[in-house]
């Protein structure tokens, strides 16, 4: 737990030094996330260790957004002018983008399994 | 009630952040408990019965909720961590996908932009304002990045962070008619549609139609993720300036 800590910590200050260095205007967790990312695929000695700190802190992600995402209540009187849009924007917007990328996903994995074999294509 | 908080004692206390701590914790484990009651139902995601004590409990003690934001600045700390974190479950499911990687690459980069660019543009359609716009931009990606992103594109952390969750109980919510709709019965799409549009809350989602489905939804919400957040910074200036 500690070690994983201990690696995730880490990966996220050289994220925060790399983005000092070059002034990328990317959030320094993501920077980390993918250092840590490029870590792992090279084998690095030791860093299958973040396993259990990573599942930790994933597994209870609600627990660590719920504290901000409450505002959105108690300061309703900041957000209400824009009702309307913040509804029809996050109810329609999801709902319109979970079909279109359903049907794209329809579209170019039929042509995929197709041109494989369709060996991995699972129905019913 | 009332009377109790004025004792010296508690009236101190409530201004600790122990106490923001506990209630927190308390919340989140009251949630968990109704969450598993339910059955898993998305309707009692842990994300919206534990913001109901809180709701109740702040304005009753008279802890106003941005000195309850302090007092869980710990908890809020953690979400670097976390999102540093993802790298271990894409790692561990990239291998998973590999002969599908070309068409799954070429959906993210599709409908990772069709998520972000229909709330923007709906929301800038109905006249909100950039504050709105910049939260409502990153939606669809896992609350970590989510609100790193949020804060490129000058948005409201806690917007963000509700827009995020709502997100993801509509696309858990709206799955399974969406799919008896369109006659879907991959699992590979199930997964990836889900994690792609309603990252973790609709990864959950996906579990309970295969495992497969779930560790395609979690790729999806890996790469989503990580794609917005290496796209919105560099597109944010420009789509800033033309909704002037």
């Amino acid at each position: 737990m500690i070690d994983g800590l201990l690696i995730l910590l880490l990966f996220q200050f050289l994220g925060e030094v790399l983005i000092h260095l070059t002034g990328l205007p990317l959030p320094a967790p993501v920077v980390g996330m993918i250092l840590l990312l490029f870590a792992l695929m090279l084998g690095a000695p030791g860093m299958d260790k973040v396993s259990e700190a990573a599942g930790a802190l994933i597994r209870h992600i609600t627990l660590l957004i719920f504290p901000l995402g409450v505002g959105i209540v108690l300061q309703w009187h900041r957000y209400q002018d824009n009702a309307l849009a913040l509804a029809v924007s996050v109810v329609f917007g999801t709902l319109i983008a979970l079909v279109l990328v359903t049907l794209l996903l329809k579209v170019l994995l039929r042509r995929s399994s197709h041109g494989s074999g369709g060996g991995d294509s699972h129905h019913g | 009630m009332a009377e109790l908080m004025h004792t010296p004692l508690l009236g101190e206390l409530l201004h600790t952040p122990l106490f923001g701590l506990l209630l927190t914790l308390a919340s989140y484990r009251f949630a968990q408990w109704a969450y598993a009651k339910s059955n898993s139902l998305a309707l009692f995601h842990p994300f919206i019965v534990a913001a109901i004590p809180v709701i109740i409990v702040l304005p009753l003690v008279g802890v106003p909720y941005e000195e309850y934001r302090e007092q869980t600045a710990l908890i809020s700390f953690l979400l670097g961590p976390a999102t540093v974190a993802l790298a271990w479950p894409l790692y561990r499911q990239l291998h998973t996908v590999r002969s599908v990687w070309r068409p799954l690459l070429i959906t993210v980069v599709i409908g990772a932009a069709l998520a972000s660019g229909l709330a923007v543009g709906l929301a800038w359609w109905l006249g909100a304002p950039e504050t709105v716009v910049g939260s409502l931009a990153p939606k669809s990606i896992t609350t970590p990045i989510a609100i790193e992103v949020a804060r490129v594109t000058n948005g409201d952390v806690s917007l963000a962070a509700g827009a995020v969750a709502i997100t993801g109980i509509v696309g858990a919510l709206a799955a399974g008619p969406v799919f008896r709709l369109l006659r879907v019965e991959d699992d590979r799409i199930r997964g990836f549609a889900l994690g792609l549009v309603a990252h973790a809350i609709g990864t959950a989602r996906a579990f309970e139609f295969s495992e497969k489905a779930g560790a395609f939804g979690g790729l999806a919400l890996g790469l989503t993720g990580l794609l917005t957040a290496l796209a919105l910074p560099w597109i944010w200036p420009w789509v800033s300036s033309l909704m002037g």
